[in-house]
């Protein structure tokens, strides 16, 4: 074990991977700042090139490229509001409200270093879960699935302001989401709903449009309306300087960000949940750090802790992800659907094989991980003062190039023109929910969870009527589920108890 | 008049001498190959393929670039190609299947003819089993058949092989399967088998085939193919009760034989489509790429575009009340 440990360190420093890697990272790097430009797309468009290199060259230029895209994703996502990939759009939420405050530095350096601490916690689950990893995966079945889902949809909770008010708009929100999730052909009867009689809508809403939509044009109103720079009236010297502060809030947030890097790889692990899960259950997970009302207020405003939450859980997913790939051959996402073909291409069939007789090439996947990460953060670190002074910029000079970004990157989900009507459709809803104080998390939450919960509840009644209901693991996850919803009540009840 | 017919014979070679010249050359052109559906999938694996090796065997070595048009189970890209696209031989266009089926059960939202495309043929066939876990008593199609208890089949949704093969099976055969639908990929099936969530799953038979070796699912039955493997498995058709229920099952695995199909905008000049028709069947026989696809797990066949056609004709001249009641069980989809 330890052997195959090492050994597989050693493959991954040998020259011709490691040079590999870093042309990997180059890509990943550019395709993860890109909005829109996905990183499943890019890992589809780069499979051709592997075919003349051993298995541990290519994995490391795809891992390494896909490993960049979730961290660099983040910039893009903090420093415009426009989510870099759909799966860094929660980090938005705060990490944009910071560099509105003139906090760049600060908020990249928490997201860097929590998204460096996420990747090595990935990695080290994905090395110690090697051992037990086909029971662990077998053991969630479609009602486990179904209530993960649900414990998914707890955090809208969690996600909406305190107070009856807040929570009505959260839930109404949520709900709203749910509804969304079910435009497109239903997977029992195959009938179209909700499509508006368009072909466009008929396998459902693009998450890439919407949530461009959602985030990034109410902050480009917000922008021309304002008139400034996106850090406002901060004095230049002071943006740049936050970043070791930022690094120093994820070790002062150390057991957050550890908690956080476990959610995303348990999320990444489980086939079906998919990455736009786990930011939005960290985000949630991390609000719940709050000790009290006003500090739960902080949230959305430029808490430091909804940056390291999503950060931490977006690039330990990926080391979650590998493991059903690997041991089963069954994609925990997009992306690892195409690392699988890449698998085949490579005369390497994942299963049971792949954790005995390959162990050293899983092992070198582990390690491309961490050491593509460490690379990026390093590179990123370098650049961040460039980066930040981005924030400064004036509003009418950037303005017209995020446009740019934003609908290119809403376009490229399908090329089609309905793309860019969609992003303006939820530009305005984003827009609106913004001025009137309406939660937009639980609207994705609904959205990314919508199609997965109603899937399961369906597979799960007809296979085993009501008796899924009574499986240990769906009522330690129920059980969950109703301590997430009371959570609030219970912030609320100890921070009146702290007061009074 | 005698002076003429001597001129036309002196003419007679520069005419054939000038036909070469009518082979339409694509010397520093960009072709497009134009998939129905976002990159990742197999039709697009199958289209990157193709234009790595495509360009050594058109005339002019052109460059062939893959571009995608997903939407509408790849209904937008085949009207992009029927409407849109001009015939000049630069696009070619890859989508779903099943469209045939879509045009014949009067899918809203088609606007093309399949028969009017010009038809470069398929690049693959695919063969439609049902295997089932091999720990289950029922050891072969005739155990199965006897099965007292339900047996829990996986799949995707309607308008999948995964859904549509075993729903036949099940309401025209009468065979006791229950279909759980709604999983996320065949993949994600193949897991809920692994859990014994579910007892088995259909499919093509390139992508059980690695589940079979490994000894977890046993295949049982198939739909009629070309594929030779598999020989030996007992076909659907055959034990349809009546004559109905036979044009049912052979209508549904129809479009099977063209699994990869691809065509050329209505209208194309008939030397390139003779062009894009040689260059196919070149190009899947080309050994460099059979090494490649042979990794990658597909297994490539060219079907010719006139097979291609007779096949298209075949399913959408049935019978109206035939496609009647092939809607009750068949829905267009994936």
């Amino acid at each position: 074990m330890l052997d195959a440990f090492i050994q597989g360190l050693l493959l991954v420093l040998q020259w011709k991977a490691f040079v590999f890697m870093l042309a990997g990272i180059f890509v990943g790097f550019w395709v993860g700042l890109l909005p829109g430009l996905g990183g499943a797309t890019t890992l589809a468009l780069m499979l051709p090139f592997i075919y003349n290199m051993q298995p541990v060259e290519a994995f490391a230029f795809l891992l390494g490229m896909h490993s960049v895209v979730a961290t660099t994703g983040d910039i893009t996502s903090i420093l415009f509001g426009v989510p870099g990939e759909a799966t860094t759009a929660a980090i938005i939420l705060d990490g944009h409200a910071m560099a509105k405050r003139g906090e760049a530095g600060r908020a990249l350096g928490a997201a860097l270093a929590s998204s460096f601490v996420g990747a090595l916690i990935g990695a080290a689950a994905l090395a110690l879960a090697i051992p037990i990893v086909r029971p662990l995966v077998l053991t969630f079945g479609s009602p486990e699935l179904f209530m993960l889902a649900i414990v998914g949809l707890a955090f809208i909770a969690s996600l909406s302001a305190q107070g009856a008010r807040g929570m009505v708009r959260g839930f109404l929100a949520g709900g709203l989401g749910l509804f969304l999730a079910m435009v497109g052909q239903d997977p029992q009867a195959g009938v179209a709903r909700y499509t508006l009689d368009t072909l466009y809508l008929w396998q459902g809403l693009d998450l890439v449009p919407v949530l461009v939509g959602l985030f990034a044009i109410p902050e480009i109103i917000d922008l021309v309306v304002r008139g400034t720079s996106i850090a406002g009236n901060a004095p230049a010297g002071r943006i740049s300087k936050g970043v070791f502060e930022g690094v120093k809030d994820v070790f002062r947030n150390w057991w957050l960000t550890v908690r956080c890097g476990l959610i995303g790889t348990f999320i990444g692990l489980t086939p079906g949940l998919g990455g736009a899960v786990a930011q939005w259950m960290a985000y949630g997970h991390a609000t719940q750090s709050a000790r009290t009302a006003e500090e739960r207020k902080g949230f959305g405003q430029g808490d430091v802790r909804g940056v390291i939450g999503p950060g931490a859980a977006c690039n330990s997913k990926e080391g979650g992800a590998l493991i059903p790939t690997i041991a089963f051959g069954v994609p925990g996402g997009a992306s690892m659907a195409i690392l699988l073909g890449g698998f085949f291409l490579l005369g390497l069939v994942p299963g049971p094989d792949m954790l005995t007789k390959h162990l050293p090439v899983t092992f070198s996947l582990v390690w491309t991980i961490v050491i593509a990460n460490i690379i990026t953060v390093v590179a990123c670190f370098l650049l961040l003062n460039r980066l930040t002074a981005l924030t400064n910029v004036q509003g009418h000079l950037l303005v017209p190039v995020v446009l740019v970004l934003v609908f290119i990157g809403s376009y490229t989900s399908n090329s089609s023109y309905a793309d860019i009507l969609v992003s303006l459709i939820f530009g305005a809803l984003g827009y609106f929910m913004v001025v009137a104080g309406w939660p937009r998390a639980p609207l994705v939450l609904g959205l990314v969870l919508g199609k997965i919960a109603e899937n399961y509840l369906y597979i799960s009644v007809a296979r085993y009527d009501f008796a899924w209901l009574g499986r240990p693991v769906v009522v330690v996850l129920l059980i969950i589920a109703v301590g997430v919803i009371l959570f609030p009540a219970v912030q609320a009840w100890r921070s009146r108890r702290a007061h009074g | 008049m005698k002076w003429k017919s001597a001129l036309a014979a002196a003419l007679l070679p520069l005419a054939a001498a000038a036909q070469p010249t009518h082979v339409p050359s694509f010397s520093g052109k960009t072709i497009t190959i134009l998939v129905g559906y976002k990159p990742g999938g197999g039709y697009d694996a199958t289209a990157r393929m193709l234009a790595r090796h495509l360009p050594d065997h058109l005339p002019g070595k052109p460059t062939v670039i893959v571009q995608n048009m997903p939407g509408g189970n790849s209904i937008i890209g085949a009207n992009h190609m029927y409407n849109v696209a001009k015939p000049d031989g630069l696009t070619i266009g890859t989508f779903n299947r099943n469209l045939p089926i879509a045009q014949l059960t009067k899918v809203q939202g088609v606007k093309f003819d399949m028969l009017k495309f010009a038809w470069i043929g398929s690049a693959a066939n695919e063969a439609t089993i049902l295997a089932i876990r091999a720990d289950l008593p029922y050891k072969n199609w005739d155990e199965l058949r006897k099965a007292k208890e339900n047996v829990v089949i996986g799949s995707t949704g309607p308008g999948a092989n995964t859904h549509d093969f075993p729903l036949l099976l099940k309401d025209l055969l009468g065979v006791k399967l229950k279909i759980v639908s709604g999983y996320s990929s065949s993949a994600d099936i193949m897991l809920a088998v692994e859990r014994k969530e579910v007892d088995g799953r259909a499919g093509s038979y390139t992508s059980l085939k690695p589940f079979i070796d490994r000894n977890l699912v046993r295949p049982i039955i198939r739909a009629r193919s070309n594929e030779s493997v598999i020989e030996k498995l007992p076909v659907d058709e055959s034990f349809a009760p009546n004559p109905r229920a036979k044009a049912i099952m052979a209508l549904r695995s129809a479009p099977e034989v063209i699994a990869r199909p691809y065509v050329l905008p209505p209208n194309t000049p008939a030397d390139i489509v003779k062009v894009y028709r040689d260059a196919f069947a070149a190009t899947i026989k080309d050994p460099a790429l059979i090494a490649e696809s042979q990794k990658a797990q597909f297994d490539l066949e060219y079907t010719s575009g006139d097979e291609a056609v007779k096949v298209l004709k075949e399913v959408l001249s049935q019978p109206k009340d035939i496609v009647d009641e092939f809607s009750k069980y068949v829905k267009f989809g994936e």
